[in-house]
């Protein structure tokens, strides 16, 4: 007991609170994908997407912010984009519809050109996986705007699989494995949730995809 | 008993205009934006698709009806002894609404015993069609003025109109969605499912091809409508799609096993224009009996 008293007090404070923001990201990334309405949906995953920087933010705090840079900058990424796509779908007219898919196109491309340079600055080995990476993530950018509510669904999930692959949590890439337990538990939070969401689904009563108004 | 005059964008046929004793104001339509033809009068919907269908990249315009020409409709009837009920398409898609009540104050000291009940449908096609036709049944019936103008508001209330394109660049021409969107749904063979709700049209969906967008509307339609059966009118308008909105009429009466009389229309020029070959409307609304105090 007074072991585990010693390593608390010796942790940074900085790290707690990245622990504490990696709790909240995953209730928010829970949640999220239990939400059919989009609009409900981008606002609450935004606001995951916000801690999950955040909480990168704050590991950089405690252990250098050279190792989370792009971290960083990749979590900003999600918080701004899921954001910008609750204001394009909670405002659902022609003109945001314009705007939000043109912003999706500017999306796709930044992600098809740091993808790219990622894959090109990998060893040779292992290019393909960093290649799936991009592929899924970029996957999940459209199965994000898309309508209904599937796609978002099956794209995140491929996508969580292979950062569960590729980034922090198992690095596969290089033979590091180094078990970040926090990373582990965000995106198997998404993979968890949507299969919950598939169990619900599973039961509730049938509804079509859209619903018209009673006369 | 009054006279029952509406603008076309209520999609009568001539012969549908006769058999229900409607008159109908015409809309003009372009196609070099210089002569403008009256809708019905001056071309007919099948010249007029025929053209859309076969000369591609060509895109008409449409333009409302003047004052004038409801002044020369109205007159007659007002001569006549006749009151009017008058129904325009939504003023929110068309000037016809604001043509029509300058012609209703210029009429109105020449005829102050008569009554034109000037009607906003705040709808346009298949609602405005669904709409006229629950007008003619109570002058038919024997309603009053008034009360049959509370009920056609009552309707328009409850009335609900869905459809769906197959061609974006129309859509896109008429403002109704921006290019890139035109651009990539066409790619994608995107359909859009549009409703028209307070004269307003907006986005309910998108999917992925005609046939997915009308199995669509098809569940989602059965289920708005399974509880209400007895007491619906329900109409399916098309261009140029007659076996799709057959399809669907048939599948929509099964499932809800019921018999719907006429319930397949043609959309009109006007809208037309802004919607291209290919498109299907479908609206639904309360019998007027159900409205009757």
């Amino acid at each position: 007991m007074n072991n585990l008293i010693y390593t608390i007090g010796s942790l940074d404070n900085w790290f707690l609170f990245a622990q504490i923001a990696g709790v909240i990201t995953i209730t928010f990334e829970f949640w999220s994908y239990q939400i059919k309405d989009k609009v409900r949906y981008f606002l609450i995953t935004g606001i995951g997407s916000f801690f999950w920087m955040i909480m990168f933010f704050a590991i950089g705090m405690a252990t250098g912010m050279a190792t989370q840079a792009s971290l960083i900058v990749a979590s900003s990424y999600s918080t701004i984009r899921n954001l910008v796509f609750h204001g394009i779908f909670k405002k659902n007219t022609a003109e945001s519809k314009e705007k939000g898919l043109i912003f999706l196109l500017v999306m796709i491309a930044v992600a098809l050109i740091a993808g790219s340079l990622t894959v090109v600055n990998a060893p040779a080995e292992v290019r393909w996986l960093h290649a799936l990476g991009m592929i899924t993530s970029i996957s999940f950018v459209i199965g994000q705007y898309l309508p209904g509510v599937h796609y978002v669904r099956i794209t995140v999930v491929f996508y969580a699989v292979v950062v569960l692959l590729t980034q922090t949590p198992l690095n596969i890439l290089y033979g590091d494995f180094r078990w970040n337990i926090m990373g582990m538990m965000i995106e198997s939070s998404k993979i968890i949730s949507v299969i919950v969401f598939y169990i619900r689904y599973a039961r509730e009563e049938k509804k079509p995809q859209i619903q018209l108004a009673k006369p | 008993m009054f006279q029952v005059i509406s603008d076309s964008g209520c999609d009568f046929t001539k012969e549908e205009a006769g058999e229900h004793n409607v008159h109908v104001v015409p809309f003009y339509v372009s196609f070099d934006h210089e002569n403008y033809l009256k809708e019905g009068v001056d071309i007919t919907r099948d010249d007029y698709f025929d053209r859309l269908t076969n000369e591609k990249g060509l895109f008409p315009k449409t333009s409302q009806p003047s004052p004038q020409d409801y002044i020369d409709a109205y007159t007659p009837y007002l001569k006549d002894g006749k009151d009017i009920i008058s129904v325009t398409i939504s003023s929110e898609l068309s000037g016809s609404h604001a043509s029509a009540v300058i012609a209703v104050d210029t009429l109105k000291e020449e005829y102050p015993d008569r009554t034109i009940v000037l009607i906003d449908s705040r709808n346009a096609s298949v609602g405005q069609y669904l709409t006229l036709k629950e007008i003619t049944k109570m002058r038919d019936a024997g309603l009053s003025l008034s009360e049959t103008e509370r009920i056609a508001r009552e309707i328009l209330k409850a009335i609900r109109v869905y459809f769906t394109v197959e061609n974006l660049e129309y859509l896109k021409r008429g403002g109704r969605i921006g290019p890139t969107t035109a651009l990539i749904g066409g790619i994608l063979g995107l359909c859009p499912i549009l409703q028209l709700s307070d004269g307003t049209l907006s986005q309910l969906d998108n999917v992925r091809g005609k046939k997915n967008a009308l199995k669509l509307i098809e569940e989602a339609m059965v289920y708005a409508l399974k509880d209400e059966v007895e007491n619906i009118n329900f109409v399916i308008s098309h261009i140029r799609s007659e076996k799709d909105a057959a399809n669907f009429f048939d599948n929509v009466e099964k499932a809800l096993n019921m018999k719907i009389a006429n319930p397949i229309s043609g959309i009109g020029l006007t809208i037309g224009a802004h919607t291209g070959p290919g498109a299907l409307a479908f609206a639904y609304c309360k019998k007027y009996d159900t409205f009757l105090s």
